[in-house]
């Protein structure tokens, strides 16, 4: 019985407020008023990429160098790598052709010279001789318009005799293929000898 | 005293030896050392003179010093002494070179068979010591010059003219110096004096 009371109340006040609301009166009831909820951004993980973007990163130092280490860096140490630049007293001038080399070393200038005339006699020996056959005797490098040592034929018997198609380079001396006693000359002018 | 002389058993070698030998590291290990040596004193054998890195040049001397005293010391009908030679000598054909162009060139010689020289250093690249080695007595030109004795070389002919100058200067010193005494002690006799320091010149 009081449900439909209750029921016949609410159909009541249902008509009275959709009925008389059409006329704006009377004012409605209190209410929760209801607004479209804004949502505020969520804070983001953080990454290195945000402040890094396009672009690269740098290592950089975490800490500061101590003095010491600064130095060693620049200087070196005098017991195991210095750095600084020290005058060499080793340096001496060649006899021969007048350029500079360290002391109990060769000469840089002459050497390029014997090396490649070194190379050349070994070429053509390898190239004349050829490999493969048994080496029985000593070699005679001969240049241009050189002729055998006098000695007599037994000694030459089977020597192998190595002709380079061009002049003696001049700084090559003869010495060894010449006789060690020369006649005296007539003559009174000081030839050079031995020049670079 | 039967015993045998030492010295004729052994082949004294006639360069320095280090009291330890150098290691050459390799892969192979101590094997492989001897091949890298046997492979340069092979190529020393071959072209009498080569150039390269000091350590293995200096190593590969003593082996090939030892292996010519050995071929001059029992010749070439011995057969441990063969067998040596066929070890270290890669190319057969230099068996004959051994033993008949080497041993007969160094047969009577008192000096050591193989001569070391330090390269000069290379200006760039790898700061290593390089060395040329080569066999005494070969065709190729000599790589130093020793006419520090050559009486026309120009620092020679300098040094000449310098020491001839001041000779002459300390002469004319002297002379002066007698003929001043003699003038105070016999002012009379000026020819004496005059006469004795041009003899001195
Ligand atoms: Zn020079």
């Amino acid at each position: 019985m009081i449900s439909r009371v209750h029921q016949l109340k609410k159909i009541l006040n249902n008509v009275e407020k959709n009925v008389l609301q059409i006329f704006g009166f009377p004012p409605r009831e209190l209410a929760m008023a209801y607004t479209l909820e804004k949502r505020l951004p969520q804070p983001k993980k953080f990454t290195i990429k945000d402040i890094v973007g396009d672009g690269i990163l740098l290592a950089v130092p975490k800490f500061r160098r101590t003095v010491e280490k600064r130095l060693k860096r620049k200087f070196g140490s005098p017991d195991y790598v210095w750095k600084m630049l020290i005058p060499k007293t080793n340096i001496i001038v060649c006899n021969s052709c007048g350029h500079y080399h360290e002391r109990g070393y060769i000469c840089g200038h002459c050497y390029k010279k014997v090396e490649a005339e070194t190379k050349e006699i070994q070429d053509k020996i390898q190239e004349k001789l050829g490999n493969l056959k048994p080496i029985e005797n000593d070699v005679i490098v001969l240049y241009n318009g050189e002729n055998l040592p006098e000695q007599p034929k037994e000694f030459w018997q089977g020597k192998r005799i190595i002709e380079m198609k061009k002049d003696r380079p001049q700084w090559f001396s003869k010495n060894l293929l010449q006789k060690s006693t020369q006649q005296p000359s007539e003559s009174k002018d000081v030839k050079p000898t031995d020049l670079a | 005293m039967n015993q045998a002389d030492v010295t004729k058993l052994v082949s004294k070698l006639r360069i320095k030896v280090p009291d330890q030998h150098r290691r050459l590291r390799s892969p192979k290990g101590p094997e492989g050392r001897l091949d890298k040596l046997r492979k340069t004193v092979t190529g020393l054998i071959k072209f009498e003179r080569i150039e390269l890195n000091h350590h293995r040049a200096d190593e590969a001397r003593q082996y090939a010093e030892r292996l010519i005293s050995e071929a001059i010391l029992h010749g070439d009908c011995h057969k441990p002494t063969m067998e040596i030679a066929d070890y270290w000598l890669l190319e057969k054909e230099l068996l004959h070179k051994l033993f008949k162009v080497l041993v007969p060139r160094f047969e009577n010689s008192n000096t050591a068979f193989t001569k070391m020289y330090k390269a000069p250093k290379a200006s760039s690249g790898r700061n290593i010591d390089k060395a040329i080695l080569e066999l005494r007595g070969n065709p190729y030109p000599l790589l130093t010059n020793k006419h520090s004795n050559n009486r026309y070389l120009l620092q020679n002919v300098l040094l000449d003219a310098a020491k001839y100058e001041y000779r002459q200067a300390k002469y004319a010193e002297m002379a002066d110096k007698i003929g001043k005494n003699e003038e105070i002690s016999q002012p009379k006799s000026d020819d004496v004096a005059k006469s004795k320091p041009i003899n001195e010149v």
